[in-house]
């Protein structure tokens, strides 16, 4: 068994419980090194794109010569550039081959292709297609340009994993975090004792949190808990052994380049110590907003001038190993009196005797730039994923604005060829709508196929796969906060949008005006 | 600028609010409304509609016009046969979409007007195969008229089919296609059984039409009608319209494992959309170089598109393969997605 077949059996299932089986036939049976890249691709670790978008559209204009638009009308019907490559060009009469590894070699053709000079390699690649099955081209072409998505989470990839090689699923978990070696000897390495040096290093599965139903706060006893703000940054564990401070994001990513302030701010750290808490722009006694912070993200180079006008700060809330001592296992409140010894910026919390004493700190969230407040239990441990009992979220409830949908651009995966991602737009003061945010969810399924017949009869104008339509659909949108922003024709960053609801009982002309969100950023103090 | 060719001046074939419309012949063809005469290409929903006084059609698809419009005056022809009415000359010619679907000819001494209704050129075990019919003006379908849709073989097709059945089966699930009850259901039951011995399980909708097209001696192999009382799970394949996805029908049959064949199972998206989790790609319509090659066949110096990407095709035929092409809009084809 191969990817191309592991992927059959996972695109043609949906039930989580077939796909696991797909996936641990897909361990035991096939070659270790296949098994290893195929992990890599299905966690998301792979690095960069060995194909840019750019190279993957220009072998097909090499391809339609002079009708490119007609290449452009295709893309738009799919929704998908790799898609739209593999259908076009690949071989249809050919069945995959679905027995031999594949995956080491694709890499190695990708990287040659992509040391070439762009029209030999849009005429390498044109080749390569044809002699690709249609399910070949497509995995090929995915693969090649990151963001690969099949309906498969990491947790079921741990699962998976655990049965195929008959190990305790936490244990598998904690292995796969860090770095990950794509060879033929990751399942060896998986198995072997881990040293203490490697322990040291390596993030841990992160704790988190469930959302707090406000009937849930009665049956909490306050003087059980601790509560703090939630803080409105990128997530990350600071790690550092004798030798190196590394960052690392949620979604397993080595962040640490990004951030070479924090990494000097470490400094005054003892070794081996593992931290959880936030990312966050400013400085402590001024925080910037998440916008802001997002200007620090994806460079190539982090300049002095950067540093200097977008800051950013670890804000600590835990202690997961201290001297090379896990203690996880520990309640809360001892991790933060180990916490409170060391010196690192720290998220201050109050111990409440009242429920009005908790809620009372949530409505003075907003003022001290935070998205709400957690609960933690002071007993808890710090145990592994989205447990429950152990912390809560209690998020400010969003600010909202009626908008007007002017752009829809069909989506990715279960949503390519659905147009389901929107550009909404709101009323400046001359009477012209102006684009305020993208949101990409919050719609069921039927109103998403409603909507996307809607959008298909009253576009105006075609941009590639962006469709422009008539000004005349609603949408309530929610978002968390709000911030000046340059790069934005509104002069706005709306953080987090997304659709509440399709306000089919509003008309376009009683959609909100850009002073409705002027209002609401001088009430967020967030200027 | 060239003067518009005469009959283009003076159309032979005009919209009118009740559909196409003929006033040399006084007869519309598939008329979306009532109307006195109608010539019908084909007996699918969107292009024949009961409630005319007289209707015309090809002689393989009387029968099947009479189960889906009852009892109507219904004149039949042979394909190539040529019959006047009013002023004009008018024929039918096979348009290999299902069994009697015609294209349909007419000439009034001046110029020839075909509309072909919809069609394929692929060959069809339960149909006539396409013939090209040479004219001045050619009225066509563009459902499909985009690059992306080019046809897999039947052959590659029907190798995947008989996979996906077995590994179904040795998984103990009822595999069910859901497909078009006229013309796709019995087309892939005749490539079933030119292939193997397997027999398969029909839905009543596709049972009745079964009758009608094994009367005319075309041969559906293996097939019983799905039994009201069997519940259990089938080796047997089940042959089903889509519209029963999520119906008691099936739930008989559980645990089932359902796949659709239609030419939209071609884009990856369309199908993860839905419940089904297996899509073979088999149209009953002309792909893309289908379309192009029946355009280029007809000779036609001005093209008019009814319905699908008609957008699409008419730039392609104007800005490069420099064929006047326009769109003219129908109430074809208006069930978007089933695929007929």
């Amino acid at each position: 068994m191969n990817f191309v077949a592991l992927f059959h059996a996972l695109d043609t299932s949906q039930s989580t419980n077939s796909k696991r089986d797909a996936l641990i036939a897909f361990i035991r049976e096939s070659d270790p090194l296949e098994s290893a890249l195929a992990v890599e691709a299905l966690t998301d670790r792979t690095r960069g794109k060995r194909l840019k978008p750019n190279a993957l559209k220009q072998t097909a204009y090499l391809a339609f010569g002079e009708d490119r638009w007609l290449f452009e009308e295709c893309y738009g019907a799919v929704g998908d550039l790799s898609e739209t490559l593999a259908i076009l060009f690949a071989d249809q009469e050919r069945s995959p081959e679905i027995t031999q590894p594949v995956l080491a070699d694709w890499i190695h053709r990708q990287e040659e292709l992509g040391r070439l000079e762009l029209g030999e390699l849009a005429n390498e690649l044109l080749s390569l297609l044809k002699a690709f099955s249609k399910d070949e081209a497509f995995l090929f072409l995915k693969l090649s340009s990151g963001g690969f998505r099949v309906g498969v989470n990491k947790g079921l990839v741990h699962d998976a994993v655990a049965q195929a090689v008959a190990m305790d699923r936490a244990i598998v978990e904690e292995r796969l975090m860090g770095d990950f070696i794509a060879d033929g000897d990751w399942l060896h390495r998986l198995r072997s004792p881990v040293t203490q040096d490697e322990l040291d290093a390596r993030p841990l599965p992160f704790l988190l949190a469930n959302p707090l139903i406000k009937s849930d706060l009665s049956s909490l006893d306050p003087s059980t808990v601790l509560v703090e703000y939630k803080w409105d940054g990128i997530r990350a564990q600071l790690i550092k052994t004798r030798e190196t401070i590394r960052l690392w994001s949620r979604g397993d990513h080595d962040i640490t380049e990004q951030f070479p302030d924090i990494v000097d701010a470490a400094a005054r750290l003892p070794p081996q110590l593992i931290l959880d808490g936030e990312i966050l722009a400013g400085r402590p006694d001024h925080l910037q907003s998440f916008s802001d912070l997002q200007t620090r993200l994806n460079r190539k180079r982090i300049t002095h001038n950067l540093l200097k006008t977008h800051p950013v700060f670890f804000r600590a809330y835990d202690v997961l190993r201290r001297d090379s001592e896990d203690i996880r296992e520990k309640p809360l409140i001892y991790r933060k009196e180990v916490l409170a010894t060391l010196a690192v910026t720290q998220s201050p919390f109050s111990l409440p005797n009242t429920p009005e004493q908790i809620e009372a700190m949530r409505e003075s969230a907003r003022e001290a730039s935070a998205e709400g407040v957690m609960i933690k239990r002071r007993e808890s441990p710090y145990v592994s994923g989205r447990k429950v009992g152990h912390w809560w979220k209690w998020k400010l409830d969003p600010m909202t604005a009626d908008c007007v949908l002017i752009y829809a651009q069909a989506g990715h995966g279960r949503r390519a060829s659905l147009h389901s991602d929107y550009t909404l737009a709101c009323w400046t003061s001359d009477g012209d709508l102006v684009p305020v945010a993208k949101a990409y969810s919050g719609l069921t399924d039927a109103e998403l196929k409603a909507m996307d017949r809607w959008i298909r009869k009253h576009t105006v104008q075609k941009f590639g796969p962006v469709r422009q339509v008539e000004p005349r659909q609603v949408f309530e949108i929610g978002f968390e906060g709000i911030a000046r922003s340059t790069r934005h024709k509104s002069g706005l960053a709306l953080r987090f949008p997304r659709i509440l609801r399709w306000r089919q009982d509003v008309g376009a002309n009683d959609a909100d005006r850009l002073a409705h969100f002027e209002t609401l950023m001088r009430d967020s103090h967030a200027v | 600028m060239v003067s518009k060719k005469s009959y283009l001046r003076e159309p032979l074939i005009i919209r009118k609010p009740e559909g196409l419309y003929c006033p040399k012949a006084r007869a519309y063809i598939d008329p979306w409304r009532p109307v006195d005469c109608a010539l019908i290409t084909h007996a699918h929903a969107d292009h024949a509609r009961a409630g005319s006084r007289q209707y015309h059609c090809a002689l393989g698809g009387e029968g099947i016009l009479r189960k889906r419009l009852g009892d109507h005056d219904i004149r039949a022809h042979t394909y190539g046969e040529v019959f006047a009415l009013g002023e004009v000359e008018v024929s039918f010619h096979p348009a290999g979409h299902v069994l009697g679907s015609a294209q349909i000819r007419v000439d009034d001494g001046h110029s020839v007007w075909v509309i072909t209704g919809d069609y394929k050129r692929d060959s069809d075990p339960t149909c006539r195969l396409f013939e090209p019919v040479t004219c001045d003006v050619l009225i066509t379908e563009a459902t499909f008229a985009l690059p992306i849709y080019r046809w897999p073989s039947m052959d590659q097709v029907m190798d995947r089919m008989f996979s996906w059945w077995d590994h179904h089966v040795r998984n103990h699930r009822t595999p069910v296609l859901l497909c078009y009850s006229l013309g796709k259901a019995q087309r892939i039951m005749a490539e079933i059984s030119n292939r193997s011995d397997r027999s398969v399980l029909v839905h009543g909708a596709v049972a009745n039409l079964n009758l009608e097209y094994e009367q005319q001696g075309i041969e559906l192999g293996q097939w019983e009608r799905a039994n009201e009382s069997q519940k259990s799970i089938s080796t047997d394949l089940i042959i089903a319209p889509p519209q029963v996805a999520d119906s008691a029908f099936l739930k008989r049959f559980r645990p089932t494992e359902l796949a659709m064949a239609s030419g939209w199972m071609q884009v990856r998206g369309v199908r993860r959309r839905s419940t089904i989790n297996q899509g073979f790609v088999v149209s009953d319509h002309a792909d893309w170089d289908g379309l192009i090659r029946t355009i280029k066949d007809s000779g036609a110096s001005q093209v008019y598109a009814t319905h699908g990407e008609t957008r699409v095709f008419t730039r392609y035929l104007n800005d490069c393969l420099h064929i006047n092409a326009e769109r003219l809009e129908t109430a074809f084809g208006i069930e978007a997605g089933t695929d007929q």
